[in-house]
């Protein structure tokens, strides 16, 4: 049972209008598994993590997580048709994400924004969701900026309390979009200790980067992305070491110079 | 310049203005309810993913500022009663009338203020699994409706102006009771002035507010 794969994808096809962004994935990301995603720009890597909790609806292909179909539904004439918006709201609760540009909310406190899910979403009493919330900033080394506003704060400060924003749902599963791309060099450091540390306790997680080191150390298995499509998937020893495609071994001249 | 301003004629009619001045308020309160109502749900329509929604939204919001709000006025007045055969007093007709038209302005500064969010706050909501309702009224609207203070008070300020347009509808509101007490006193120099001001008095308190809030929120990122 705890075998069984968390996220399953099979054949995931997305396109924007006539542009082809996704061709067909197929892959898997266990219980446990940190799975790093690498390639160049424009190769579909947030498109593909944004098909995971459905922010993006796909065309062909399947979504699985923890077994159920993600965003959609089959009919007993066995065609697919959009899940309800509850539906995908209850699975979107179970994967926390991480953006970019952090995307916390501005006009609500550090504390407020990590509180926000549990009180709004999980109907969690307001104790609970405070002491979560208070406990999850300790964790990430913000408890003295709980009544700061998220513009008041750094950028590595502000990816750490989003990360403890989506921690603060104990979802089974993190989504991370190039979560240090937008930091200062002296702040990458810091987000990347948060992560590993979560890394470590077990958490499944899911990390487009261009941070090489943290895909060749903490990964369990890196996939590397070129125009829509996977042209490696394997552990990081041997996708750095002894790649098997020519085009990954490409990227990672042009990455590693 | 030998003209004789002479005010205390006026000041012994100050009640016309009174009146006036109150039967203007109360079509603005009105034409305010209509149009702040009517306008958001107009917004939230012309901003929704669903056609039948937002095609609907959009005709209505082009018709109404295609058109004069003149004609607007004497159309509901004279036509509606009509074509439905419901019959409305002077000032329910311009308090309609005017809030109609108003809607379709309001219903953009909304939309507008919606569309300016980031869809990175949407993109963070929904990720918590937030349905569409809570993520519009705990995550975008907060944000949207202080972008929307300035076009709104603007739009407000337009609004009490337009109640003048009731005039045509022979509603007793501040310009109609002017034009009256013009025909007993003959003194439209004044009479004019006084109106401008008390407008004046009456908008500018709002359009004060509006910079300070402005001030405020930008002072705090
Ligand atoms: N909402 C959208 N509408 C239309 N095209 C889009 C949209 N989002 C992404 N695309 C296109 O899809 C392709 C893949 O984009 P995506 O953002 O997934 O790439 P990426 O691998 O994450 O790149 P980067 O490393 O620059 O973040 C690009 O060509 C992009 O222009
Ligand atoms: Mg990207």
């Amino acid at each position: 049972m705890s075998d069984a794969p968390i996220i399953r994808v099979q054949g995931l096809h997305k396109s924007f209008g006539k542009l082809e962004v996704l061709r067909g994935l197929s892959f898997e990301v266990k219980r446990g598994e940190v799975l790093a995603i690498i390639g160049p720009s424009g190769s579909g890597k947030s498109t593909l993590l944004r098909c995971l909790n459905f922010l993006e609806e796909y065309q062909a292909g399947e979504v699985r997580f923890d077994d159920e179909l993600v965003g959609y539904r089959r009919t007993a004439a066995g065609k697919l048709k959009l899940d309800s918006e509850n539906t995908v709201r209850r699975i979107r609760a179970r994967m926390g994400m991480v953006f970019q540009s952090f995307n916390l909310f501005p006009h609500k406190t550090v504390l407020e924004n990590v509180m926000e899910g549990p009180l709004v979403v999980q109907r969690v009493s307001r104790n609970e969701a405070e002491l979560r919330g208070r406990t999850l900033l300790q964790r990430v080394g913000l408890i003295d900026k709980i009544g700061a506003y998220p513009p008041q704060l750094s950028g590595g400060q502000q990816q750490r309390a989003a990360i403890a924003r989506a921690l603060a749902m104990q979802p089974d599963a993190m989504l991370f979009d190039e979560p240090t791309s937008a930091l200062d060099p002296e702040l990458v450091g810091e987000v990347l200790e948060v992560m590993q540390s979560l890394a470590a306790e077990g958490m499944t997680m899911v990390v487009v980067t261009h941070e090489m080191g943290f895909a060749r150390q903490v990964a369990d298995r890196v996939m590397v992305m070129d125009r829509g499509e996977i042209i490696e998937l394997a552990p990081p020893a041997q996708v750095f070491g002894a790649p098997e495609s020519p085009r990954t071994a490409e990227f990672l001249r042009r990455v590693l110079h | 310049m030998d003209y004789i301003w002479q005010w205390n004629q006026i000041w012994d009619y100050r009640q016309v203005f009174v009146r006036g001045m109150q039967v203007t308020v109360i079509l603005t309160c009105w034409a305010l309810l209509i149009g702040l109502a009517l306008g958001l749900l107009l917004g939230l329509m012309r901003s929704s993913r669903l056609m039948v929604l937002r095609i609907p939204a959009a005709v209505y919001i082009d018709i109404f500022r295609a058109t004069p709000i003149l004609v607007q006025l004497v159309w509901i007045y004279y036509a509606l009663p009509i074509l439905s055969g419901v019959q409305m007093g002077n000032i329910a007709s311009a308090s309609v009338g005017i809030g109609l038209h108003a809607a379709a302005y309001i219903a953009e500064i909304f939309r507008a203020g919606i569309a300016s969010i980031d869809r990175g706050q949407s993109d963070a909501a929904k990720s918590l699994g937030m349905g569409y309702g809570q993520a519009m009224r705990r995550i975008i609207l907060p944000q949207a409706i202080r972008r929307m203070v300035p076009p709104f008070i603007n739009e407000f300020a337009t609004l009490m102006k337009l109640t003048t347009l009731g005039s045509v509808l022979a509603v007793n509101e501040l310009l109609h009771e002017a034009e009256n007490l013009i025909n007993n006193t003959y003194r439209p120099l004044e009479t004019y002035t006084v109106v401008a001001v008390l407008f004046g008095l009456m908008i500018y308190p709002f359009i004060w507010l509006s910079q300070r809030l402005e001030q405020r929120w930008k002072a705090r990122g």
